[in-house]
């Protein structure tokens, strides 16, 4: 796999909180970055999402919202292979559906699950070291220091075994990790839970830094909509397996139908 | 060399042994959650091949790596064409499955060679003089070559990217696909390098125990015995284990009367049972490794 971190050039009308049309991110001509149409994925049979259509353009950083049992995770999962579905999901024209998580991280689709993510008997280094293992050797040492520079909390515990690190210094670690193997695509599964708001603020910070900087395209389930709905370029709400309400973060400030469709009615 | 401290060599070069297959079980069940029975008859497998090749005329230390080779290999192919078949099949299934594993080879090895024993060359040369002495040295090579494997292997897991690798598969094989890693042959590559192991511990012991079909059936009990007292995880448990075992069965069988060489196959009986009648506590607080 090849470093991925030009500068995006998708953005042909002017970065990512331009532009109606998410789709224009796979450039003029090419299949968008990722088109999701139809996907319908369970357990056994209980079937939890409906047909999720979606197109994300190559360098959005896209926000899911939703209540709890709404099938957010299990668009992430479907996302990554983790659960088989129907339906398509297509990688710059690539068909990912259906093949093994393994091999769908192997084409720059990083997972960070929900709550966990780091191999607990390893030590932090480690850990970090094993996100990078697709890369080449000489990338690597250059490739930790700026994941440090991102977290400097993790660098002192660099010999300990992340199951030692506290829940949020772990989630940290988990992101850290996802961030060495260079993704074209991090799908990150409410990151900010059990992180005091600071340190939340830092974390949503890092990912823009990175969607910015790096051009890594981002899916992001988070439950803080205010959150979401700051740093996203669009914010989806999902809602019992479908997605209900597609809109620009920025237009759809909460307090518009976002808030109404997913907030409650305003206070 | 005085008749205890030979007692107590001979009896570490077969305690070296038993190690040495603990250590190929634990392998196994570290990688894939399986205690392996048939793990044993693949070590007996691998000795029946070293014996082919020394039979052709090939040297003692030629064939040896050859013969290692044919078993990672053997190993990985066993896991893929059997074991994957029954993974999520629960344990007895898979007690089953390797229980039928040891029979099935069992039978397979003498329906090709035959029950009939023979002997397998000694690899250490008497260097010097005779009797007592020769034997003292050929246990003082058996054990340099088990702590030879033990040290590679601790390289290999602590020092090597593919042994971190190995280690994230077995802390956690699900984020490990996440991360890229293709577990199912991390898992194969597993299988593989415990029958390594194990073909070591057959080659060194078929010169002490003759070779023929059953040869690992008492060292498989002896291994099964290091491998509970290890809880099946810590490797330098396990291999304390095996060489405690093997000086206690030899020095059993020689100065406790009544136990002489029929009773000592009950010692690991006693260790099992012992272990496991332990409070239960002491296992649980064991650091993860
Ligand atoms: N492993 C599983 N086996 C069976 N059903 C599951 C499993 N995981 C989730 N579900 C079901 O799928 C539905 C959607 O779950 P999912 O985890 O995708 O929701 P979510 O939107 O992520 O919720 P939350 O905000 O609480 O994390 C739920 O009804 C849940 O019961
Ligand atoms: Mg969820």
């Amino acid at each position: 796999m090849s470093a991925v971190r030009r500068r995006s050039a998708a953005f042909p009308d002017g970065g990512p909180q331009g532009g109606n049309d998410p789709s224009a991110g796979g450039g003029p001509a090419g299949p968008p970055f990722l088109r999701v149409s139809g996907l319908r994925a369970g357990y056994g049979p209980a079937r939890v999402l409906n047909g999720i259509e979606l197109v994300v353009g190559e360098g959005e950083m896209v926000a899911v919202l939703g209540p709890n049992g709404a099938g957010k995770t299990t668009l992430l999962r479907a996302l990554s292979g983790m659960v088989r579905g129907r339906g398509s999901v297509r990688l710059r024209g690539t068909e990912i559906l259906g093949k093994a998580p393994e091999e769908v991280a192997r084409l720059g689709v990083t997972h960070v699950p929900e709550g966990r993510g780091t191999f607990a008997p390893l030590t932090v280094e480690e850990n970090l070291r094993i996100g990078a293992h697709l890369r080449r050797r000489s990338h690597v040492a250059e490739d930790m220091r700026r994941v440090l520079a991102y977290f400097p909390l993790l660098q002192a515990h660099l010999r300990q075994p992340a199951g030692s690190l506290s829940g949020g210094e772990q989630q940290m670690l988990a992101v850290g990790r996802a961030l060495m193997a260079q993704p074209r695509l991090l799908l990150l599964d409410e990151p900010s839970r059990g992180l005091a708001p600071v340190t939340t603020r830092r974390l949503f910070d890092v990912l823009r830094a990175v969607n910015l900087h790096d051009g890594v395209t981002v899916i992001v389930v988070e439950q803080n909509a205010q959150l979401a709905l700051e740093f996203a370029s669009r914010a989806l709400v999902m809602e019992t397996g479908r997605l209900a309400l597609a809109g620009e973060a920025g237009r759809l400030g909460p307090g518009r139908r976002v808030a109404s469709a997913y907030l409650g009615p305003r206070r | 060399m005085s008749d205890l401290l030979l007692q107590v060599v001979q009896g570490l070069s077969l305690g070296a042994v038993y190690a040495g297959l603990a250590l190929a079980l634990v392998l196994v069940h570290r990688f894939t959650g399986i205690v392996n029975f048939a793990q044993g008859e693949l070590a007996m497998l691998s000795t029946y091949v070293a014996w082919q090749l020394l039979d052709a005329g090939m040297p003692f230390w030629a064939a040896l790596p050859v013969t290692l080779a044919v078993s990672v290999a053997g190993g990985m192919l066993v896991e893929r064409l059997v074991i994957r078949r029954v993974e999520g099949g629960g344990e007895l299934t898979l007690v089953a499955v390797t229980v039928g594993l040891l029979i099935f080879v069992n039978a397979a090895a003498g329906l090709v060679w035959s029950f009939a024993v023979r002997s397998f060359p000694n690899p250490f040369p008497a260097a010097l003089g005779f009797g007592s002495a020769q034997s003292g040295f050929s246990a003082l090579g058996v054990l340099g070559v088990v702590a030879v494997v033990m040290l590679a292997l601790y390289v290999l897991f602590r020092h090597t990217g593919a042994g971190l690798i190995m280690r994230a598969v077995v802390a956690d094989p699900v984020s490990a696909r996440l991360a890229g890693i293709r577990v199912g042959r991390v898992l194969g590559l597993g299988w593989g390098l415990a029958a390594g192991v194990g073909a070591v511990a057959g080659v060194l012991v078929a010169p002490l125990l003759f070779l023929e079909p059953n040869m690992m059936g008492g060292v498989l009990v002896y291994a099964l015995a290091a491998a509970v007292l290890g809880a099946f995880r810590d490797p330098v448990v396990t291999v304390a284990a095996g060489l405690g075992l093997g000086v206690a069965e030899t020095l059993a069988g020689t100065y406790v009367g009544f136990v002489g060489a029929d009773l000592k196959v009950a010692v690991p009986l006693l260790v099992i049972v012992a272990v496991l009648l332990l409070p239960r506590r002491a296992a649980e607080t064991a650091p993860e490794r």
